[in-house]
């Protein structure tokens, strides 16, 4: 009798024992859960609004690219000098509306913590002012032409180099911002804060060339666009190809519906959905964590892209003067830039321009690439598996927000692209968002456009402003003519 | 083992005491608290001695210490003011926390001050008035200075509380306060590097401070590489009065309109008493902010020539009403409260571009994680905003800048105004409305030379015909009567 009580309560110790082990994982479970992985849908002004979704929605790429909020809050504050100038992320050129709390492409998801991470918008907005007497206009699916990406993924790295970054100093400076409390304190000093310095200096390798000295700098509205994919989705060895472009706009997507059109500076790739995704996936990181949903996501850009029709021109037309242009373009510009030509690339020796671009891609690349998002088990066109030998011909909507001209961005304005090769300026500043409508593109000298702006040297490798000697011939009338029309696209 | 175990709780009991004893004495976070809101304005604590204040005995300490880095005798020539009794002058609140008391800057000190009729007056200490007295430069550069002194060690500290009647306990004295002077100085090492935009710009004189400037040091902006068009910002500590019809009829606040929001800009404000979100006392904030709702000025108390005042409300209504409001409590006028073009008015831009769309742009991250309070109103202007007069006896000098010290200057055109002449003094000039600006110094006690021609300091603007310096002189004479009575 003794025994059997002795053995029974035993047992019930064990089982007593057991529930309470498995109540404290469970407890620990939901807590990791909680504390890293909850995913909260991100606010109703953002989601419901198109406009605003483009800006600051989420694509997925918090998950594995997200930096913790408060570390991205406190970075600019902690290292300023490892920024080009005072303002912040507003030092990169990114575009930030007033009001604000992020800049526009930086997007603010809860997965377990706040984090930022980008979004396409990041390099697709363009700002510009009529005058110096007006804050700047947005416009969505634009040149990201102010936006100093350069700088902004040397910040990263050099933040995470430095031996300042560590806990103490974080937490210290955050503490003059937010109160964590003790738990999200703890997780952030012990877990966040290490984690965050460790994956940063994981891309420094990948990140190798655009520390190189031989290579100048990409400058604002710039971007090394080929080589970011190859040391990033590829995964290969630094070469010494270099080969910075503009960053595009994105708007009015549907012009590359045309059968034969491909997309990009070289024809890269064969249509936007592909596109779309190949950066998308670039801003990830990652894999998507599932499919349909990163694919929908895609998909409601691809439709919201377009759509999404250029921005008019923001000054008075001479609609005379813009009439006696159509003829001149017609006869001088639309063979390449309004017809059947148009999206499809023309060899190099057609049109002369810096073959740099040309150089840091090739077609076992493509394959490469398109093997990788293959295998991630996503199906689309792709990019274009054959030599890239020249660059499309652009379709020239919403033309006059689009300078710098040509796809290396080294010709300041319309009024410049017009001027013979060697009449074009050697020197002058890009990313000052001001419009110059005299010759039609942002304003590049004076002491502002070089305060802000960054310097671009048509000498330095890649910024050739050679070729497209196009039209150089023409009358000053005829020019002018030209350029009011050009005001229309 | 009975002498064991009574060893034991014995033992026990002390090491409660100990902890109940430390946990009070450390953990407690206490502010000295006024019922009255008049003086909770001049001494309550918005929580910025948390995060920024000064233990009170060093804050005692400090002038004897550093006699040598003061203009004259104490915080007083500082153009801090002292009443009756008090310990602290005006603006310097109170609060016990990490275990000893700890004193920082409240609205108060740059928004108070006194007048007096005649050298001879008693002063008077009027609530909601500009400082005209306090020169906020030469405040922050003494603690620079003395904290960064070789004299500015525990030992020399503690001494100098001793003399100045602090009574250290034992723990105070071997451990609070040697730890407290070497956190006060890494404390201002810090502030000395974020604030050293200070030291590129011209003195600012009393009354005035470059907002905006410090807004930047907030995020550490790399202020060496500030450029110097927007290092010209010094301007006049405002009046605060009568908030209410501010709020409710959205008028751009601040010099250059920048901000439509009263709690926004109020909050913007405290980062100057030391305050950070994290820290700040909203409720202490908050009963100032409804005190200031209907907080209105004191009236005039000179005689006014009723007759001439009356002839010169006529003018008023006709010139001034418009932008600046039918009367001294009535705000109303198409351009109140809304920002006229540079161009326009042409008074110095300095101020006007200190202020950035950059900043402005980082603003929106002030208060971030606390979403309601998060700042979401901060616009870049390109002008400065149409003020409304009430209290204007009192906020001579006049224009943004305090570029001009009476009414009576301020229409006449540029060109008559006075060049140079002395701010800091608080004997009223009744016949052209402002303060006495042409009297050097008082006892050991210099005023500031203010010299129009050190840029950002014109005294351009605001003039030509619609802006009234072209009336003959007694109609000018007519309209400063009238406006004393606003």
């Amino acid at each position: 009798m003794a025994a059997i009580t002795a053995k029974r309560s035993w047992k019930r110790k064990l089982i007593g024992a057991i529930v309470l082990l498995a109540v404290l994982a469970a407890a620990g479970a939901i807590f990791t859960w909680y504390k890293f992985f909850r995913e909260e849908p991100q606010p109703d002004w953002i989601t419901s609004d198109p406009e605003m979704r483009f800006r600051y929605g989420s694509i997925g790429a918090e998950r594995d690219a997200g930096i913790p909020y408060w570390i991205f809050v406190v970075l600019p504050r902690l290292f300023p000098e490892k920024l080009p100038g005072p303002g912040g992320y507003a030092s990169l050129g990114a575009p930030w509306e007033q009001g604000q709390e992020l800049p526009v492409g930086f997007s603010k998801k809860v997965v377990g913590f706040a984090r930022v991470a980008n979004n396409c918008a990041a390099c697709h907005t363009a700002t510009y002012r009529k005058s110096l007497n007006e804050n700047p206009t947005f416009v969505n699916a634009g040149n990201g032409h102010t936006l100093n990406l350069v700088a902004f993924f040397r910040f990263l790295v050099d933040c995470a180099k430095d031996p300042r970054f560590d806990a103490d100093n974080i937490m210290r400076e955050i503490s003059l911002v937010y109160d964590l409390g003790f738990v999200d304190s703890m997780i952030y000093r012990f877990v966040l804060i290490p984690i965050t310095k460790k994956r940063l200096l994981e891309r420094e390798q990948q990140f190798a060339w655009i520390y190189r000295e031989d290579f100048p700098d990409w400058g604002r509205g710039r971007d090394d666009a080929m080589n970011l994919t190859k040391y990033f989705m590829i995964e290969l060895p630094m070469d010494d190809s270099f080969g910075p472009t503009d960053i595009p706009a994105i708007w009015n997507l549907k012009k590359y519906d045309g059968e034969g059109t491909t997309m990009n500076w070289a024809g890269d790739s064969h249509d936007s959905y592909s596109v779309i995704i190949d950066s998308a996936l670039g801003l990830l990181g990652a894999p998507p964590k599932r499919n349909s949903e990163f694919l929908e996501e895609v998909k409601w850009l691809q439709d919201y892209l377009r759509a999404k029709e250029p921005p008019p021109y923001p000054f008075p037309i001479d609609q005379a003067l813009a009439a006696a242009g159509k003829p001149v373009f017609e006869a001088n510009c639309a063979s390449c830039h309004a017809s059947e030509r148009t999206g499809k690339r023309m060899p190099l020796a057609a049109v002369k321009t810096d073959a740099e671009r040309i150089g840091t891609w090739n077609a076992d690349n493509a394959i490469a690439a398109n093997k990788v998002v293959s295998s991630f088990g996503i199906e689309r066109k792709g990019l274009v598996e054959a030599p890239l030998d020249g660059y499309n011909p652009p379709f020239l909507d919403g033309i006059w927000l689009r300078a710098p001209y040509l796809h290396n961005g080294s010709v300041p304005t319309l009024r410049d692209l017009l001027q013979p090769p060697e009449q074009r300026p050697k020197v002058f500043w890009r990313g000052y968002d001001l419009h110059d409508p005299a010759n039609v593109g942002f304003v590049v000298q004076g002491p502002e456009a070089q305060r802000i702006g960054t310097r671009h040297d048509t000498r330095d490798r890649a910024g050739s402003s050679e070729g497209h000697a196009f039209g150089t011939a023409l009358s000053a009338g005829q020019k002018n003519a030209l350029i009011e029309y050009l005001k229309t696209l | 083992m009975r002498w064991v175990a009574r060893i034991l709780v014995v033992l026990a009991l002390i090491s409660v005491a100990a902890v109940v004893y430390l946990a009070n004495r450390f953990g407690t976070d206490r502010p000295v608290t006024y019922a009255d809101i008049a003086e909770h304005f001049k001494y309550g604590s918005l929580g910025g001695e948390r995060e920024s204040g000064f233990p009170y005995w060093i804050w005692q300490a400090l002038p004897g210490l550093c006699a040598d880095k003061l203009p004259g005798e104490g915080y007083r020539s500082l153009g801090l003011l002292y009443e009756a009794d008090k310990d602290l002058p005006v603006g310097v609140s109170k609060r016990r926390v990490l275990g000893l008391d700890r004193v920082f800057l409240n609205c108060s000190v740059c928004h108070t001050s006194t007048v007096r009729e005649t050298p001879e007056s008693e002063p008077r200490l009027l609530l909601g008035m500009p400082a005209n007295l306090f020169d906020v430069m030469s405040f922050q550069n003494f603690f620079f200075a003395c904290a960064q002194d070789s004299k500015f060690t525990p030992k020399r500290v503690i001494a100098e509380v001793e003399r100045a009647g602090g009574e250290l306990d034992l723990i105070d004295r071997y451990i609070v306060y040697p730890l407290a002077v070497f956190l006060m100085q890494d404390r201002i090492r810090m502030l000395d590097a974020r604030f050293s935009f200070a030291g590129r710009e011209a003195p600012w004189g009393p009354g005035r401070v470059d907002t905006f400037n410090f807004a930047k040091a907030i995020f550490n902006f790399p202020m060496d590489q500030i450029p110097e068009h927007e290092l010209k910002g010094p301007s006049d500590f405002p009046s605060i009065w009568l908030q209410r019809p501010r709020k409710d009829a959205h008028m751009q606040l601040h010099w250059d309109g920048n901000n439509v929001k009263v709690e926004e800009r109020n909050l913007s404000a405290a980062f100057g008493a030391g305050t950070t979100p994290p820290t700040i006392d909203h409720a202490a904030l908050d009963r100032i902010e409804d005190w200031l709702l209907d907080l209105a000025p004191p009236a005039y108390p000179f005689p006014v020539d009723e007759a001439k005042a009356r002839r010169g409300a006529q003018i008023y209504a006709e010139y001034c009403s418009g932008c600046h409001g039918a009367t001294g409590r009535d705000f109303g006028g198409d351009r109140v409260g809304k920002v006229t073009a540079i161009e326009q008015i042409g008074t110095d831009r300095g101020r006007l571009d200190s202020y950035t769309y950059e900043l402005a742009a980082n603003q929106a991250q002030l208060y971030t994680g606390y979403e309601e309070h998060r700042f979401k109103h901060f616009r870049k202007t390109f002008g400065y905003a149409n003020m409304p007069l009430d209290g204007v006896w009192l906020r001579a000098p006049y224009l943004h800048n305090g570029s001009v010290p009476t009414l009576r200057d301020l229409l006449e055109p540029a060109s008559q105004r006075p060049k140079a002449f002395y701010r800091g003094y608080d004997v009223y000039d009744q016949k052209r409305v402002g303060f006495v600006s042409d009297v050097p110094s008082e006892g050991r006690r210099m005023h500031f030379l203010f010299d129009t021609a050190v840029p950002g300091n014109s005294n351009r603007g605001h003039e030509g015909r619609p802006y009234g310096t072209a009336l003959p002189a007694a109609d000018k004479d007519a309209l400063v009567e009238h406006m004393k009575t606003f």
